[in-house]
């Protein structure tokens, strides 16, 4: 029986210190042009996506947003994201970041307008989406998190809508 | 023997199961608005500096190292990298210290790296990051301009600095 026990506690000592070992020694790859194997990122989204769920509950839901709010959400989009997450009606970007943005004009976004606009304010941390809190009013948020909610159901009318006016 | 090897089977799979409970359940910090501790973010900063010497390939800079060296480094930098990494002479960027782990103000950061590893990360990104890769925007040529630049950037002359401070004139253009 003691040494059943010895023998369980033993992994929560042997690998964590081969994991501190193997990033330690940098035996690890830190290249970002490569794609991250599928396994990677399945177990990652999905617990980003637990993660988002739960702390974005602090969020209560806005009023849904209307028109207005959606075409000024979709400026700011076009201005301040879309650099990275492409723009809608265009093919996605090719930006050799690691995770990947998402390309949201083409895959959606998952999650509900509070979470999005929780993800914008806090940012996902390892990944390169950093935290926007500082540079946005909180009704300039809301404004694209409804965009994104959206954003891969836009009318040809609503993207035209939010392309910046020719001087 | 046998009864060990049994307990530290069921403790290898426990210690799964607790991982991806902890993950499934959403209890993993994702904020990138919370600065990482100090112990994270040695930890973080040393694999990293661990892993880019170990790979990074010993070269030595092809272009001749003089001040159009640096010079010409100088415009691609402030050009492309500023926003993240911040503009000599000025204040830390607010925009790279929003990022989990946030970007490095290399203006004010005595350089880790080597021309080489410099390059090496230019062209190939640290994943986890906000770092992506610049190969694909930058011919080799370009990026060791850039690395020749951010290796001496703490360390620059006046006459650098000033140089890479003139935009192209542009006769008829006013702004």
């Amino acid at each position: 029986m003691k040494k059943f026990l010895f023998g369980l506690a033993m992994p929560f000592v042997v690998f964590p210190l081969a994991l501190l070992a193997y990033f330690g020694l940098g035996m690890s790859e830190t290249r970002s042009d490569v794609k991250p194997p599928a396994w990677e990122t399945l177990l990652i989204e999905s617990a980003v996506r637990a993660a988002v769920r739960r702390s974005a509950k602090e969020l209560s839901a806005q009023a849904p947003a209307n028109q207005e709010a959606i075409i000024a959400g979709g400026k700011l989009y076009l201005a301040g994201c879309a650099g990275c997450h492409g723009e809608p009606g265009k093919p996605g970007g090719d930006l050799a970041q690691y995770p990947p943005p998402p390309q949201l004009p083409h895959t959606g976004c998952p999650y509900s307008e509070p979470e999005i606009a929780w993800i914008i304010k806090h940012g996902i941390r390892l990944t390169g989406m950093s935290a926007y809190g500082p540079f946005y009013k909180e009704n300039e948020l809301w404004a694209l998190a409804a965009f994104v909610h959206k954003i891969n159901a836009l009318s040809p009318a609503e993207i035209q809508a939010i392309q910046p006016k020719k001087p | 023997m046998k009864t060990f090897v049994a307990g530290f089977a069921c403790g290898t799979l426990a210690l799964i199961l607790a991982v991806l409970a902890f993950l499934k359940m959403g209890l993993a910090p994702i904020r990138a608005d919370a600065p990482p501790s100090p112990w994270t973010s040695h930890f973080l900063y040393s694999a990293v500096h661990g892993a880019v010497r170990h790979r990074a390939p010993a070269q030595q800079n092809p272009l001749p190292a003089d001040d159009n060296l640096l010079i010409a480094g100088g415009k691609l930098y402030l050009n492309d990298c500023v926003g993240c990494h911040g503009e000599p002479g000025q204040p830390s960027s607010e925009f790279g210290a929003t990022f989990y782990p946030p970007a490095p103000q290399l203006p004010r950061t005595a350089p880790q790296y080597t021309e080489a590893e410099i390059f090496w990360i230019a062209k190939h990104g640290i994943r986890r990051t906000g770092m992506y890769a610049q190969g694909r925007s930058y011919s080799d040529q370009d990026l060791w301009r850039l690395a020749a630049f951010i290796r001496q950037m703490t360390r620059l002359t006046p006459r650098v600095l000033e140089a890479i401070q003139q935009r192209p004139s542009q006769p008829g253009i006013s702004k």
